[in-house]
């Protein structure tokens, strides 16, 4: 089998990026982004990221759209080249090595199934092109598609006659076929309904368990991010804002923009006074009690919308307290969200249907936060 | 119950249309068949005496077997020529970008709109001018100049609905440039290059106007039609139109068929 790969003139670098990829120990750094910029037209789309992705874990980059994510899953899977920095594999340079000898292989946004071919041909593809025999591709086909979950009967299915799930099944048994160390995805789940997208989301965490692949997964929801990854990185105008687990993103974001990509929340601007403390301008007069942090700079206190609490009669003091007046509720199931005034400044509240006090719009009421509840961030 | 009753008149308004133009653009076709079974030696109405004399004289006359031996053979070549060349056409300006991109697309338009006489006529004196001998082979030059755009066009439609992403996909599992054309490009693009070769090859099949300048003396079916009606008719002449017409039918149906064993064995359920 590996005498056929090398007589049908298969470059040797291949090997080696193959190879490399695959001694590399789970957890050991797989991928290295050493300050990877990319200009297009001298308009720089990525800004000196740098990055180490691991062995075995699932990494997502999210970002807004023109954030640059599909650039650099672009020069990940080969498709395009950094303009400065490079890309390592196992200490050696893989910038330039084009992506059909490369460990990687993509999941692409609209999947790009072979539409002529069947679930069974879709899927065998990449090992004809490696020149494994027919009826060990068959096996192997029947193995992936138990693997994403597809009946057997599919295998001689046309792909177009697929729904979207299913498919969305067959092009990632497609890519492991190819047996790639590394998979990447293109916002893969984008263009499927929310009920069916939560359900596939956690069969690909699922899958990553059981197929021991680094997954490498782009997106523009930090929801669905931090649903499914082991580690996430903000990506802001091409410049990489913060890489950790979904907790610290969440917990201990570094700047407005990490925190508010999550989700509503509330951002006070806070300065220090000559006094010494705290004061906010959306609340007048009021002295605000934040956390010591070590740094008298002036900056933005984060408060989640779960984390503020109805100061009823008889409630645990707070810190801080403030008066609102509530406009509007808007029920989201499991939780329910309101829009509440403070003066002029928009307050979201955010409380589980148990737990509402009776709420509704027109009410005025107290809310409050500790100062522990708050996150301290400077930009 | 208004509306229904509006739709109902619609309906029938729309069959007595369809069997009205279909009447209209037939009719002659069926006159020219009918007139082909009498047994006259010229042509009467109503037909007094039915024959396939002049069919039997038609099919085993030597001269008609080599006009329509002529007529096939530059159809098949300006198909399988002006195929060729408007597949990598197609590919050039519905697939890459580049300088002219825009000004080659219409101006690969402008033969299709040039009269076909004069285009013709313009062939011819120009073959002479180079001292070039008129055979079927200056034929198929000139049925490339006119046809070539139309099937450049014809398979372009098929160029364009398709998604460049599919190669990128390949290659990124591994396949060469040659196995992506091979496997995934020419299957995808075959629907648009089989209407292609359909439309080179009923329209070299049925062309005239660039035949009568830049045959010489290989003579061609339309060509042959044409000579006959206007000095020394014989009934061999409807014979030969009406059998001309069933081959460019024939073409279409096989054609047909062929388009719909390809989709459904590529729709297997």
């Amino acid at each position: 089998m590996e005498k056929a790969i090398m007589q049908k003139g298969r470059a040797p670098e291949e090997e080696s990026a193959t190879e490399l990829a695959k001694e590399i120990k789970p957890g050991d750094t797989i991928l290295d982004l050493v300050h990877v910029c990319r200009d297009f037209d001298k308009v720089k789309v990525i800004k000196d990221v740098s990055l180490q992705i691991k062995k075995d874990e699932f990494f997502t980059l999210v970002g807004p759209s023109g954030s640059g994510k599909t650039t650099i899953l672009k020069m990940l899977a080969g498709m395009d080249q950094p303009t400065s920095g490079d890309i390592v594999l196992g200490g050696k340079s893989i910038s330039t090595v084009p992506p059909d000898k490369r460990p990687t292989c993509m999941v692409f946004q609209f999947l790009a199934l072979f539409p002529h071919m069947t679930v069974g041909e879709n899927i065998e593809f990449p090992m004809k092109v490696k020149g494994i025999p027919g009826d060990k591709r068959c096996d192997r086909a029947y193995e992936l598609m138990q693997l994403v979950s597809l009946p057997e009967s599919y295998y001689k299915k046309n792909v177009m006659k697929c729904s979207g799930g299913e498919r969305q099944r067959v092009a990632i048994a497609r890519a492991l076929a190819y047996d790639p160390e590394i998979l990447l995805f293109d916002e893969p789940l984008s263009a499927i309904d929310a009920k069916l997208r939560k359900t596939l989301q956690k069969e690909l965490k699922e899958l990553h368990a059981r197929s021991g692949k680094t997954f490498i997964y782009i997106t523009h929801s930090l929801e669905e991010a931090m649903y499914m990854s082991d580690r996430v990185g903000v990506l802001c105008n091409g410049q990489l804002k913060q890489v950790g687990t979904p907790s610290e993103i969440y917990n201990h974001p570094v700047s407005r923009f990490v925190a508010s990509f999550i989700g509503d929340t509330n951002i006070f601007k806070v300065g220090m006074t000559a006094a010494g403390s705290w004061a906010c301008e959306d609340f007048p007069g009021m002295q605000i009690k934040v956390a010591p942090h070590g740094d008298d700079r002036d900056g933005y206190l984060v408060v989640r919308p779960e984390n503020l609490r109805v100061m009823y009669e008889g409630a645990v003091p707070a810190d801080n307290v403030i008066s609102c007046h509530v406009r509007n509720a808007y029920s989201m199931g499991s939780r329910i969200q309101y829009q509440l005034m403070s003066g002029k400044k928009e307050i979201m509240l955010e409380l589980t249907p148990r737990h509402d006090h009776g709420i509704k719009p027109g009410d005025t009421i107290s809310l409050g936060w500790n100062a522990d509840d708050a996150i301290f961030v400077t930009e | 119950m208004e509306y229904t009753k509006q739709g109902k008149h619609t309906a029938e308004f729309i069959w007595i249309w369809t069997i009205i133009v279909l009447g209209f653009i037939y009719l002659p076709v069926v006159c020219d068949g009918i007139s082909s079974l009498s047994k006259g030696r010229y042509f009467s109405f109503p037909i007094k005496r039915w024959a396939l004399d002049w069919w039997a004289k038609t099919v085993s006359s030597m001269e008609i077997g080599e006009i329509v031996r002529n007529s096939l053979l530059i159809a098949f070549v300006v198909t399988i020529l002006s195929t060729i060349i408007g597949f990598c056409g197609a590919l050039a300006f519905a697939r890459f970008n580049w300088r002219g991109r825009k000004l080659f697309q219409k101006l690969i338009l402008l033969p299709i709109f040039f009269p076909q006489p004069v285009l013709g006529l313009a062939l011819l004196l120009l073959f002479n001018t180079a001292g070039i001998t008129l055979s079927w082979h200056t034929a198929v030059f000139a049925h490339l100049i006119w046809i070539t755009p139309v099937v450049t066009l014809v398979i372009a439609i098929q160029v364009y609905g398709f998604d460049p992403t599919l190669e990128v996909a390949a290659r990124d599992l591994g396949a060469s440039k040659f196995r992506i054309f091979r496997e995934i490009t020419l299957p995808l693009l075959w629907p648009g290059i089989w209407s292609g070769m359909l439309f080179a090859f009923l329209l070299s099949w049925g062309n005239f106007s660039l035949s009568l300048y830049t045959t010489g003396v290989d003579n061609t079916v339309p060509k042959w039609l044409y000579t006959k009606m206007i000095a020394g008719y014989t009934p061999m002449v409807p014979t030969l139109g009406t059998l001309s017409t069933l081959v460019a039918a024939a073409v279409m149906i096989i054609g047909g068929l062929c388009v719909w064993a390809v989709r459904k064995k590529q729709g297997r359920a």
